[in-house]
């Protein structure tokens, strides 16, 4: 199953991705004004609250990466060295 | 590429019906899939660019031919779940889907009157790549192409009309409804 951790120190409390979430997986805690996982069983892991998050404040565990034989392996491989 | 780094390699070649070899190792590959999804790219920006709204009905039904021409060897059948796994051979690893369902619903397939439905998670989809590697966005002409392809060989293989939506995008998985429609042919 889906796991989602969100980083609460970095989320903005935009709400960017309980809008963009087609399977309301997420919703607003009104205490701290943050995100928080509300339906983690629906996820489907399509990963636009990823794309769509100004804070990158959401990991998604054991889901299928999806390929990106579009990006240059020379990319990748030079990255490698410096991170 | 700088073109001193070309390498000429020399060999001889012998008229023959099946290449014994492809001439290109992994890098070739990359490159050349690489041009042609900034040429797929370029083709959906101005096919939409000059027909509008057109680009899609053109790109769908060149789509479907495929789809039909490529499901014309495959078992029909009329057993959705077959289809499905037709579906997948015929789409391959490159579209490698399974079914989705949200938790509350019982089945992955939906009866309602001469209509089933079956929601397709699209996980790996090398339209997606080819829109990420140009910068376009989702949903435009060039995903028709698959939904024109899984289309046509849906029908090929159950003898069918079916018909897909699109009910959202993203990066990393899209989701679809497939629809097939028991009393038309």
């Amino acid at each position: 199953m889906v796991e989602i951790i969100i980083d609460e120190d970095a989320c903005v409390g935009c709400a960017s991705c309980v809008e963009d979430c087609p399977n309301d997986v997420y919703e607003m805690d009104e205490a701290n004004n943050k995100t928080k996982v509300v339906n983690e069983v629906d996820c489907m892991a399509c990963l636009s609250c990823h794309e769509i998050c100004p804070a990158q404040a959401m990991e998604h565990r054991d889901i299928h990466v999806a390929k990106r034989l579009y990006i240059d392996r020379k990319v990748n491989y030079a990255l490698k060295r410096i991170i | 590429m700088d073109m001193s780094e070309i390498t000429d390699t020399l060999g001889t070649f012998k008229p023959e019906l099946i290449p014994k070899e492809t001439g290109g190792n992994l890098d070739d590959y990359e490159d050349a899939l690489h041009v042609l999804m900034k040429f797929m790219g370029s083709m959906s920006s101005a096919l939409e660019q000059v027909s509008g709204r057109g680009a899609n009905a053109i790109v769908y039904q060149a789509g479907k031919r495929m789809g039909h021409e490529s499901a014309k060897m495959m078992d029909k059948t009329e057993d959705l779940e077959k289809a499905l796994y037709e579906l997948s051979e015929v789409l391959g690893e490159e579209f490698y889907f399974i079914k989705w369902k949200p938790d509350a619903q019982d089945s992955y397939v939906l009866q309602k009157d001469n209509e089933v439905t079956v929601k397709l998670l699209f996980m790996d989809c090398v339209v997606r790549q080819t829109l990420r590697r140009t910068g376009l966005p989702q949903k435009g002409p060039l995903c028709y192409l698959l939904y024109g392809y899984m289309v046509g060989a849906v029908e090929e293989v159950m003898d069918l009309k079916a018909k897909v939506d699109i009910d959202h995008v993203g990066p990393n998985a899209c989701l679809k409804t497939l629809t097939i429609k028991w009393s038309a042919k």
